[in-house]
């Protein structure tokens, strides 16, 4: 008979073996991959990433990121010279004040089935998008094969905006095999299949997506892959994300390729940075902001926004995000168009801002603010706006609310300042000066007559540089009205550990030096 | 015994339905209007209003609140929840796919929850106010207290980030299991532990167990066989109950664990604002606690027949 004193020296024995073990087991496994292009590097890699990709389609296609990786657009856009570069189409011809727009295709390019890319596959993809996308419903009227690499599309209205948004992450081209039966826009989604650097090979829905690379993309550029496999791994906890690369069950992670949301936290990328692994920054045209109720007392007065716009420290606000995100003291980064031709600048002065409170007689006014509950980071920027605020006369009541509640008071109009966003990845830029600035649109940032107007030209203009002067009155008129109060420019981040081998470049450039808005992964090299 | 079992099922059709009409009304009680939030989030674009008003019109919202309630209720009860908004699939389908792995958490994490819970209980209520008593009490407090997301992590950075040990998420071999079922099991043992700890005290503190020893029956005999027995049939009603925490008790660990259970998918749902989904979930949740009820009252009745002759 044991004593209890014996059983418990036992147990911690036989623990601690089962324990050494366990991880001297570990440390005997080997990898058995097989390198690819070069003997040095594994034949997987290994990404996590915070959201499902939908290979399977769901109600209105794919997620963002096969858009991205798979497919490709007929065209591209560089928001440092406000350029359309071409891609799938290598030029276009528009007809009737831009109504028209006519492309003509890159010969060779192929799906990575080994079909070829032609027009009845950009007929196709309009008409699957005009039936199956809202985006698409609300763009186009149709499209026309002129021959096999021609294709004239129809847009609803007459605007630049057209082929703006031809470089839209929806826009994106695929094969008529990708549904079922071939080619019916009307048919069942199966899988995406494009001309992108990568092909799908598997999905588990909710838990990975396994791609391989599409051989006729990299042909194309004349490059080879590193690696065999690229495995992403949908893990929604971003603070399990960091721990998966850590424990190093994944090799990357990155954050949503739509941007703004399952990002890596902000203040880990620091730390990361100092434990070797490899931080990819990129800013984006995204810049978080103070929308007003502006249609409303006491924000309906320009001197008010003025004072908010004057009270606010940037600087402090970026201390949140580990100064890792820039404070915006512009409406965009000074990449996008016309921002340093503008020369407005968005300055702190509390001082200033207290004494236009005082002349207003309103020391001491009591307005409230909405933040979405699920965006924690927002909640911490509204408090800290909350206290800078306080400090110039205006008590705010900082309402948390559920994201269905927050839209909710949002419609109704039963707020006084909220968080925003306008912009987006590069591809977005005109597209939410659409969605946040037209007066056409529900959910706006900010309108008046001027500015509306002024929006309005911006996306009809063709002309680059006119569409440049139009831009340059936008933001001065923004800012003369204080219409919206930016706050920072987000980022677009990717951090990979030390055996994974890829350049900034290439992590955000096409092989032939096409910038490209959201992190590439066709470069990538995991050392063994 | 035959009219008690059917009085119980007939009293159980009101509950049923009280349960349906409050899972079907969350579409309304929910803030924020579903098809605004369903569109902006599938589509990754801001739809305009003509938009919301053909995906109203198309999932049938556009109908009388009642209408559209008893076409729901007559499909639900054949198992029909009709097509999930954001996938296109049957919401059948998508509960069916994620239901093993939910199954798999779930029964593995009750079974080591009910035997530790049971054997600290009865340690905790034998040894009462002694040092193992204390050290019960507090690992239960400790398993209320602490989130599940908090330990979730922190059992990640121990056994996958330090040691190496054991993955940090994901569905796969059992490896995978162990860190999600530890921790649910700690929150999920701990309320149990207690309560175990006070039936049994309360049984411990009956005229028949003083009886017993009185006529110096052994300790172990007194309470196995005696007061244990006695204090069954609470424990084993309310352990009988968590079978429903099936669905909605594993959320927080499973999107810790990037766990593709149901749990995540109810969270998703609630978020994306497929009310269908949301709607079957809640209805099979009320309705899987309402049987269990029942049948752990029948059960009741057979064990104990004071039950079906004092009803």
């Amino acid at each position: 008979m044991l004593t209890r004193r014996e059983f418990i020296k036992y147990v911690a024995i036989g623990s601690a073996s089962l324990l050494l073990g366990c991880a001297k087991k570990e440390a005997l496994v080997t990898p058995t991959e097989t390198p690819i292009a070069t003997p040095m590097y594994r034949a997987e890699f290994i990404l996590g990433y915070g959201k499902d990709h939908r290979l399977k389609g769901g109600k209105w296609g794919i997620g963002f990121f096969p858009k991205i990786h798979v497919l490709e657009k007929l065209v591209e856009y560089d928001l440092k010279n406000d350029d359309f570069i071409p891609n799938l189409a290598r030029c276009w011809d528009i007809e009737q004040d831009g109504k028209v727009i006519t492309f003509e295709l890159n010969r060779g390019i192929k799906f990575s089935d080994g079909s070829e890319l032609n027009a009845e596959a950009v007929k196709f993809t309009v008409e699957w998008l005009k039936i199956n996308h809202p985006l698409g419903s609300e763009t186009f009227e149709s499209a026309e094969v002129v021959d096999d690499y021609t294709v004239s599309i129809t847009y609803k209205e007459a605007k630049f905006f057209n082929l703006a948004k031809m470089a839209e992450f929806h826009m994106s081209i695929m094969s008529p095999k990708s549904v079922e039966p071939e080619g019916d826009p009307n048919g069942k989604f199966v899988l995406p299949i494009g001309t992108g650097p990568f092909k799908v090979v598997d999905y588990k829905e909710e838990q990975y997506a396994v791609y391989e690379p599409n051989e006729f993309w990299y042909e194309r550029y004349g490059i080879k892959p590193k690696f065999k496999k690229f495995v992403v791994k949908f893990i929604k906890d971003e603070d399990t994300r960091v721990m998966a690369l850590k424990s190093g069950e994944v090799d990357a992670i990155s954050d949503y390729s739509h941007g703004g949301s399952d990002y890596t936290p902000r203040n880990q990328l620091g730390i990361l940075q100092e434990e070797g692994y490899k931080v990819f920054k990129r800013v984006i045209p995204l810049t978080w902001i103070i929308a007003f109720n502006y249609e409303k007392v006491p924000f309906n007065d320009v001197k008010m926004r003025e004072a908010v716009d004057l009270a606010v420290n940037r600087d402090e606000i970026v201390k949140i995000f580990d100064n890792q995100v820039l404070p915006a003291r512009t409406l965009f980064i000074e990449d996008a168009p016309g921002i340093k031709e503008a020369g407005v600048m968005y300055e702190c002065d509390p001082e200033r801002a207290k004494q236009i409170i005082d002349e207003l007689g309103c020391a001491g006014i009591e307005v409230n603010m909405i933040v979405d509950k699920a965006q924690s980071d927002q909640i911490l920027v509204c408090q800290l706006i909350q206290q800078q605020l306080k400090d110039i006369g205006i008590n705010v009541n900082l309402e948390i609310l559920e994201t269905g509640a927050y839209k909710q008071k949002r419609d109704a109009g039963e707020y006084d300042m909220r968080l925003y966003y306008i912009g987006g990845t590069d591809r977005r830029f005109y597209m939410r000066m659409f969605w946040r600035f037209h007066p056409a649109r529900k959910w706006k940032a900010y309108v008046s007559e001027r500015t509306g107007e002024l929006c309005e030209k911006i996306l009809t203009e063709f002309d680059k540089e006119k569409r440049k002067q139009y831009l340059i009155e936008f933001y001065k008129a923004i800012y003369e009205e204080h219409g919206v109060v930016p706050l920072y420019f987000d980022i677009m981040t990717t951090v990979a550990s030390k055996n994974v081998d890829i350049s900034y470049e290439e992590m955000f450039y096409y092989p032939n030096g096409i910038p490209f808005g959201e992190p590439l992964f066709y470069a990538v090299g995991v050392r063994a | 015994m035959l009219k008690y079992v059917a009085r119980r099922i007939l009293q159980i059709i009101p509950t049923l339905l009280g349960v349906s009409f409050l899972s079907f009304s969350l579409l309304y009680i929910f803030p924020g209007d579903p098809a605004e939030i369903i569109l902006t989030i599938t589509s990754g674009s801001e739809p305009s209003y003509e938009e919301i008003q053909k995906f109203r019109a198309e999932m049938g919202l556009d109908r009388p609140i009642i209408v559209q309630y008893i076409d729901w209720l007559s499909k639900a009860i054949r198992g029909d929840f009709g097509n999930s908004w954001t996938e296109g699939k049957p919401v059948m389908d998508l509960i069916l796919q994620r239901l093993p792995a939910s199954a798999e958490l779930f029964f593995m994490t009750f079974a080591i929850s009910i035997s530790f819970a049971m054997l600290l209980g009865i340690v905790s209520a034998i040894y009462k106010d002694r040092a193992i008593d204390h050290f019960c009490r507090i690992f239960s407090l400790l398993g209320i207290s602490i989130p599940s997301f908090w330990l979730g992590l922190i059992l990640i950075w121990i056994f996958s980030v330090q040691l190496h040990l054991l993955p940090a998420f994901g569905y796969g071999g059992f490896e995978h299991l162990i860190l999600p079922v530890l921790t649910w099991s700690f929150s999920f043992m701990a309320i149990k532990t207690r309560f175990v700890r006070s039936c049994l005290l309360e049984a411990l503190s009956q005229d028949y167990v003083i009886t017993a020893r009185a006529k110096g029956l052994p300790k172990r005999i007194v309470v196995l066989r005696h007061a244990l027995r006695n204090a069954l049939i609470p424990i084993i009603t309310y352990f009988s109950l968590s079978i429903s925490h099936l669905i909605v008790g594993s959320i927080m660990v499973e999107v810790v664990f990037s766990w593709p259970g149901l749990g995540s998918l109810l969270v998703e749902s609630v978020f994306k604002r497929d009310f269908p989904v949301v709607q079957a979930l809640i209805f099979i949740s009320g309705v899987l606690f309402v049987v269990i009820n029942l049948v752990v009252d029948i059960l009741y009745a057979i064990i104990d027949p004071r039950i079906r002759y004092g009803d």
